[in-house]
């Protein structure tokens, strides 16, 4: 299987190494940790270095994922309706998307509005959580502009 | 009502192809802002938006992705069948044993009952019919075995399961090993039994000598290691399920360069399906948890509970009647659409019955995984059809018969017996 030439293997950008960083950097904190428990030799903050790295893996798959219309979705109905009628519901659901990611991106960010002087961080490392919660409401924004966008583009595209 | 207008609201989403995750979500948001208004219902949401996405508990599922991927470029279930092969090859119906074997032992290291089908499918339908096995009889075998990865822990569903269920995941794989088994001893009965009565339809073939066994047999050890170190290191508490994830795939990542297969493309191949397929299960799980809580306000569940408590039926009925319940849906749901649709509705009633919730995880499991087989959708069977699409789909739904019956009969058994499910976890703890 050739990954650059296959349809289902997402194309390599910023989107997928800002997410392969954040994996990568979960996969190797935990078997650190894991490893320091069992010689005596604990790496701390470990817990808090992971629910970071985490947010960039987990944005940029839901990014991934949308750009890929790789959602899961039931076909059943759809895949036995005529043409029109499917671009039709097609174009819907992306528009319902987008209506939701918008939602989570407005509440999203009003969140962030109502944490943000009141200098929210880890316990042990002290990282600062300000900027996930201004990178998750970004990436519900941009959740909210690919499905719309995709909605369309298949729309007019089909 | 509230509750029943959302679950009916979500069906009809579900219906027109708008992706599970937002359909869920968008039906949970709407729900709690007619219910509690706009205001609450849009911060509770993303409240939960948030908390998921930096929760660090959901490592877990991107990293045993990751293992799953990096096993498969390590050529993992061509070894895993290979080995099976070896030794029973030669019988009659050997291969499908072999199938059987391969699919549990793949399910292992891929959590997945459609990953595993499609890939035990191109790998062992090709060698059954080459040696002259039924195609209904293959393509049956292929599919059914492929259910195995949804129970096998680390096991996707369950993973997701714990998740909205609140439940240990370690708990759960460790639930999930006994009835694993007993699943696939069972296909195996199956098989025999068949090949008894119809010898014709999956003949013996040449045995390997046992240096070629031998050689086959080793070949898997270390992917068998990687496994054992994962499933037992969670079940005797050395670390927890996300850091039993992130030793699986440095592990993973260190076998498939002992074994000359990681390249700069496999690596970048195996981040890039696990980011895509994290990606997609992140926006399933959020959906799910915007729907539970929208749930657990309508007080849907508990009504239904009261109900169901004041019919008197006891836990085995109720259970049955749920398994029926679950076959139904799923006869026209796809799994995790199934399992986030219910598994906030029916938690609360199997607790008001004191059903264990880890015995109710397997149990949810091991029923969604026989819509994978049951028509009119069962996936799986479309998935063999896909891969050889001369098999006629009436044929794939003829050769899983006899699996489908091993499935009910191994239901029952869970049902009748539950410390098939709670009996090791108990024990090691």
């Amino acid at each position: 299987m050739d990954p650059v030439n296959d349809p289902q293997v997402p194309r390599r950008g910023l989107l997928f190494y800002v997410g392969s960083a954040g994996l990568l950097c979960v996969m190797v904190v935990e078997a650190a940790a894991v490893l320091g428990r069992h010689v005596g030799m604990p790496v701390m903050g470990a817990l808090e270095i992971v629910q970071v790295a985490i947010v960039p893996a987990a944005c940029a798959g839901m990014l991934i994922a949308t750009l890929r219309n790789a959602h899961a979705a039931v076909h059943l109905l759809t895949e036995r309706l005529p043409t029109a009628a499917g671009r039709w519901l097609e174009r819907s659901a992306g528009v319902l998307a987008g209506v939701f990611f918008a939602a989570m991106c407005g509440g999203g960010a009003w969140l962030a509005a109502e944490y943000w002087n009141t200098y929210e961080q880890s316990e042990v490392l002290h990282i600062p959580f300000r900027p996930l919660r201004l990178l998750v409401a970004l990436t519900g924004a941009a959740l909210a502009v690919l499905s719309v966008r995709r909605a369309f583009r298949s729309g007019r595209g089909a | 009502m509230s509750g029943a207008l959302g679950v009916i609201a979500l069906l009809a989403l579900l219906a027109g192809g708008v992706p599970i995750g937002v359909a869920m979500g968008l039906v949970g948001l709407v729900g709690m802002a007619l219910l509690l208004g706009p205001e609450p219902a849009l911060i509770k949401s993303s409240v939960v938006f948030f908390e998921t996405v930096t929760r660090f508990e959901l490592g877990v599922l991107p990293l045993f992705l990751l293992m799953a991927h990096l096993c498969f470029a390590a050529g993992a279930s061509r070894d895993f069948f290979s080995a099976a092969a070896s030794v029973v090859g030669h019988r009659r119906g050997g291969m499908a044993l072999a199938t059987i074997a391969g699919c549990a032992g793949f399910g292992a290291v891929s959590g997945s009952s459609l990953a595993t089908a499609a890939t035990m499918g191109q790998i062992g339908l090709p060698e059954m019919r080459r040696r002259g096995y039924s195609t209904a009889f293959a393509a049956g075998a292929v599919a059914a075995g492929g259910t195995l990865g949804s129970l096998t822990p680390p096991s996707g569903a369950l993973i997701v399961f714990g998740i909205i269920a609140e439940q240990s995941i370690g708990r759960l794989f460790t639930a999930a090993i006994v009835p694993v088994l007993t699943q696939a001893l069972l296909y195996m009965a199956a098989i025999v039994i068949v090949c008894r009565i119809r010898p014709g339809i999956a003949p013996p073939s040449e045995r390997l000598s046992w240096r070629e066994r031998g050689a086959a047999i080793l070949r898997v050890l270390d992917l068998a290691a990687l496994v054992a170190v994962v499933l037992v290191g969670i079940a005797v508490g050395w670390f927890t399920p996300t850091e039993a994830a992130s030793i699986g795939a440095t592990l993973a990542l260190v076998l498939c360069a002992v074994r000359k297969r990681l390249t700069w493309n496999s690596f970048c191949e195996a981040l890039a399906l696990t980011l895509k397929t994290s990606g997609m299960l992140y926006v399933v799980i959020i959906g799910a948890l915007v729907f539970a809580a929208f749930m657990s306000f309508t007080g849907l569940a508990a009504q239904i509970a009261s109900l169901v408590h004041g019919m008197n039926s006891g836990p085995v009925a109720t259970i049955i009647m749920i398994a029926i319940l679950l076959l139904l849906l799923g006869s026209v749901l796809d799994g995790l659409a199934l399992m986030l649709l219910t598994a906030p509705i029916l938690l609360p009633i199997t607790a008001a019955l004191g059903i264990s919730p880890i015995w109710f995880g397997i149990f949810f499991v091991r029923t969604m995984e026989i819509g994978f087989v049951h028509p009119p959708i069962g996936i799986n069977l479309y998935v063999m059809h896909s891969i050889a699409p001369d098999i006629p789909i009436g044929r794939v739904f003829k050769g899983v018969l006899p699996f489908l019956a091993a499935d009910f009969l191994h239901l029952a058994l869970l049902i009748a017996i539950p410390g098939m499910a709670l009996a090791l976890p108990r024990w090691l703890e």
